[in-house]
């Protein structure tokens, strides 16, 4: 089972969605970040990674976090997991290869299930 | 040696030529100063007399022409500044041919010696247009009733004349009432645009500004949504947790983190309404 990382600024939002994946089975390979550069430093040198990402962060928002990986080639699978409700910002992550899901938070069982093929491919 | 009628008849040709001359020149006349001057050219040739007066109503005011020692002179009199016999004249319209040449008229002819002088009147009225004529003449410059006849002809002539300038002047000066109106019609309508544009420039300063100010507060509102959001999503989140958990994970793990999420909030919607309540003044004091 590879890897699964989060990055969000609030280590509550990255506490939830760390345990929801704990009641689905997945509590030994999740790694979370607060700060966005330190999980690009540590993907260097992954690929095919999932990562769950907030959009509204201070120091690197989401979308400069994508642009990163695209300008630097890395392919990962990318789960945006964002409070924003706007559609300006769900059409923009269609604009990205890497975005595989826009969910809204909070997240929850339900939306959890719905994410299961893409854990599964893990 | 010529006859009498052949004499008679070079003198009626050669008069009538010289008529024919003066009605010319005098149609194509523009302005007063120019009748005047074709009259002191020709008028002796016609007639005889000392002095010739022609005096034409003319909106209720009389044009006086006045020719006396081949000189002419115009003047604008009201009717009741017209000599007394010419008032008379045209009350009654009865001519008149006396001895009794008033002082106004005799001492403009002071210079010549009269012998035996007459004063000849008419009153003519031709489309409405009531006028008089009168001469002055004596034995060395007999005027007879045979003269009557071209003496009418330069009354026509005169008259006709001075109703025609007097037409043009009313015209132009109407003209020039109208351009003069017409200016003030321009200038009122650049004012009028002018502050059209002024007040189209200040409504769509003020469009913008109301624009910018709408713009400002929908950023400042969704900004404010997706800040109180944040926190609430946390709740959301951490509440979800509690059916999962036992209650010993829930009170030492999710409760302090409830209670971070909750305070969190309480922040962000502290610093909403400081933000709302700081453009709200700031809107008030920009009204006023």
């Amino acid at each position: 089972m590879s890897t699964i990382i989060l990055v969000d600024d609030q280590p509550i939002a990255n506490f939830i969605t760390r345990k929801l994946l704990e009641i689905e089975g997945y509590n030994e390979d999740v790694i979370d970040f607060t700060n966005p550069e330190e999980a690009l430093v540590y993907l260097e040198d992954k690929q095919n990674t999932l990562i769950f990402l907030d959009l509204n962060m201070p120091e690197m928002n989401g979308w400069e976090f994508l642009d990163y990986l695209k300008s630097k080639s890395q392919e990962h699978r990318i789960i945006i997991l964002t409070s924003s409700t706007s559609t300006i910002d769900q059409n923009r992550a269609k604009e990205y290869d890497s975005v595989i899901k826009y969910v809204e938070k909070p997240l929850n069982k339900d939306k959890f299930k719905k994410l299961q093929p893409f854990l599964q491919q893990q | 040696m010529e006859s009498l009628q052949d004499r008679n008849s070079r003198v009626y040709r050669i008069t009538y030529e010289t008529f024919s001359k003066f009605s010319n020149n005098l149609n194509r006349c523009k302005s007063l100063e120019e009748v005047s001057k074709v009259s002191e050219r020709f008028l002796k040739y016609l007639l005889n007399f000392h002095l010739f007066r022609i005096s034409v109503n003319q909106a209720g005011s009389y044009l006086v022409y006045c020719q006396c020692n081949s000189k002419g002179e115009f003047e604008l009199v009201p009717k009741e500044n017209l000599l007394p016999y010419e008032i008379k004249i045209l009350e009654d319209n009865i001519p008149i041919r006396t001895e009794k040449i008033p002082i106004e008229l005799s001492k403009k002819i002071s210079e010549t010696i009269l012998e035996s002088p007459f004063l000849w009147s008419w009153t003519f009225k031709k489309m409405d247009i009531d006028f008089t004529v009168s001469l002055v003449a004596d034995e060395n410059k007999a005027f007879d009733t045979g003269d009557i006849e071209m003496l009418k002809l330069i009354s026509d002539s005169f008259q006709a004349k001075f109703q025609e300038i007097y037409l043009k002047e009313e015209l132009d000066s109407k003209n020039k009432s109208l351009l003069q109106a017409l200016d003030i019609i321009k200038n009122q309508n650049r004012k009028i645009n002018q502050i059209v544009e002024n007040q189209k420039q200040t409504i769509a300063d003020r469009t913008k500004e109301v624009v910018e100010k709408n713009e400002k507060l929908l950023r400042i509102s969704a900004l404010n949504a997706h800040n109180v959001r944040e926190p609430l999503s946390r709740i959301q989140g951490i509440v979800q947790l509690y059916d999962v958990f036992d209650d010993a994970t829930c009170r030492e793990e999710l409760l302090p983190k409830l209670k971070q999420s909750s305070e969190e909030m309480d922040q962000v919607l502290q610093e909403v309404i400081k933000m709302a309540t700081t453009e709200l003044n700031q809107l008030k004091a920009n009204e006023l």
